[in-house]
């Protein structure tokens, strides 16, 4: 088996049967170059630091708008898309698959399209975040629900409960924790994710990033590059504490 | 015959008891089972029922043909008159919230505040725009609160059910069915769950407060001497077949052996507390 996939790895990389060409002699052939932009990047210049403030909020600020329009509207499409709050197999599988499409977009190709579609700026940055998002939460606190046990169904049913009774008074409430973490993940997404997005043109700061790369001014990139990673961890820790009070 | 559109109301308030007649019913589940072969009985307004049989005797489905939780293959089931088997939508949840239902597990949300566990016995009588708006009605509310007061739980109103003890929660269930201002009360193995002196307190409570209100009971039990000393009449299942009826108080325990299949067991009763 380990031998038949290191055979099949190495065969994928046979230009001469159509695998791809891996040349690993450029490695070596352009260390110097390399060498050059690593050297520079370990000297970041602080005095860019002030620069990024703005753009970075603005990236703070899709983020958290992003992932907020999700959440409200990820509650109703995920109790259409889970077998216990939804037992019509019609209108769950359309829900399904409907995200399962929107998954299956990358968030760069969404940031781009949308980008032409209404325009350089937030909005577009905002839009690929809140449906990258919607896809996650959906998708991944509908099968929870599912694979949850939900032994209230049946006394609601019995009560001469209609679903949407039942949703509301018992599967929702029982649900919100599953909500919660999803929330709070997509919110540590989006801060990675929308980092990168104005690379495309979908604002903050990774238009910042992607126009001091094009100056070539490798000791801001580096700023950016830092300050991405403070920020992106800061955020996880305090998702990680709010999680931890869920439980 | 069909429900009337018009629910609580006058209705509600008498609750008079309901007649069950099962007409030749039996139940084939998906997967080829057969749950119940050809049973028929009729329960009089007001009854007191023991349903007993060993696990995989057809108990839980026969007591869920009363309120349509188990659709029957043949037969007839009819409650208080009205014809269960052809129910369907609004009518046959407004059946249901005739018939409360008590269940082995308590069947309770666990992150949901007592009330408003028992608000959910108040689903068929409430529009369903009022529940998703979570505007409860204070009347309902009344109904809640007393439902929890007679069976000792009002003080917890605002407990998470999921930090009660197992009596606990069962009481909170059997108020979640009585406000729904039943006529019938249906109780699948509702004592099954918990130890012996709950299992009595808890049985005390079901039996109390449904005589009270002078309701038909079916209870799901498969430990003699909890239906010889709590209910009226017997019915007896074996393998989907009703091989017992009669008075519970004077069930021998052949009679236990012949609807059990096998000698008595020390398990077969709970024990005197």
């Amino acid at each position: 088996m380990v031998v038949a996939l290191c055979a099949f790895t190495a065969l994928t990389c046979w230009p001469a049967i159509g695998g791809v060409e891996i040349d690993l002699a450029g490695l070596v052939r352009n260390w110097s170059n390399g060498a050059d932009k690593i050297a520079q990047l370990l000297r970041p210049d602080l005095t860019f630091l002030p620069r990024t403030v703005a753009p970075m909020l603005e990236t703070l600020a899709m983020a958290v708008a992003g992932a907020a329009f999700a959440a409200i509207i990820s509650i109703p499409l995920t109790l259409a898309a889970a077998r216990p709050s939804n037992p019509n197999p019609l209108t769950r599988q359309l829900v399904r698959f409907c995200i399962n499409v929107n998954r299956a977009v990358p968030d760069l190709v969404f940031a781009t399209v949308l980008v032409a579609m209404v325009g350089v700026g937030t909005l577009p940055g905002f839009l690929t975040l809140f449906l990258f998002d919607l896809g996650v939460v959906v998708k991944l606190v509908s099968e929870a629900v599912d694979s949850a046990d939900h032994p209230y169904l049946e006394a609601g049913t019995a009560a001469g409960g209609t679903q949407a009774q039942i949703n509301r008074a018992t599967v929702l409430p029982q649900s919100w924790p599953l909500f919660a973490n999803q929330w709070l993940y997509s919110l540590e997404l989006n801060v990675r994710i929308s980092a990168i997005l104005g690379i495309v043109g979908a604002g903050g700061i990774g238009r910042l990033l992607d126009e001091r790369r094009g100056f070539f001014a490798y000791d801001d990139v580096s700023v950016i590059i830092l300050e991405i990673l403070v920020v992106v961890v800061v955020i996880e820790v305090i998702s990680n504490a709010l999680r931890r009070r869920l439980r | 015959m069909t429900i009337q559109s018009t629910t609580g109301g006058a209705a509600a308030e008498t609750a008079a008891p309901w007649a069950l007649s099962l007409t030749d019913v039996s139940v084939t589940y998906p997967n080829g089972t057969r749950a119940l072969k050809n049973v028929s009985v009729h329960i009089e307004p007001g009854e007191i029922v023991s349903i007993v049989g060993l696990s995989g005797s057809g108990k839980s489905t026969l007591i869920r043909t009363i309120n349509g939780l188990v659709p029957v293959t043949s037969g007839w089931v009819t409650a208080g008159g009205h014809d269960v088997t052809r129910a369907r939508g609004r009518a046959l949840r407004e059946l249901r919230g005739h018939v409360g239902m008590i269940f082995q597990g308590f069947n309770l949300a666990d992150r949901v505040s007592v009330l408003d566990n028992v608000l959910v016995g108040r689903f068929a009588h409430t529009p369903t725009i009022r529940t998703v708006l979570g505007l409860n009605r204070a009347a309902d509310r009344e109904l809640a609160l007393r439902a929890l007061d007679s069976v000792g739980m009002l003080e917890k109103v605002w407990t998470r059910a999921g930090a009660l003890s197992g009596g606990q929660k069962q009481r909170v269930a059997i108020a979640r069915a009585l406000s729904q201002e039943p006529s019938v009360m249906l109780a699948d193995e509702p004592v099954a769950s918990l130890d012996p002196p709950t299992a009595h307190a808890v049985m005390n409570d079901l039996a109390r407060t449904s005589s009270e209100r002078g309701l038909t009971v079916l209870i799901n039990i498969h430990l003699m001497d909890l239906a010889r000393q709590y209910t009226q009449r017997m019915i007896g299942l074996r393998d989907g077949e009703l091989v017992y009826d009669g008075p519970a108080a004077e069930a021998t325990d052949a009679d236990f052996e012949q609807i059990y299949g096998r000698p008595i067991q020390g398990r077969d009763r709970l024990g005197s507390v």
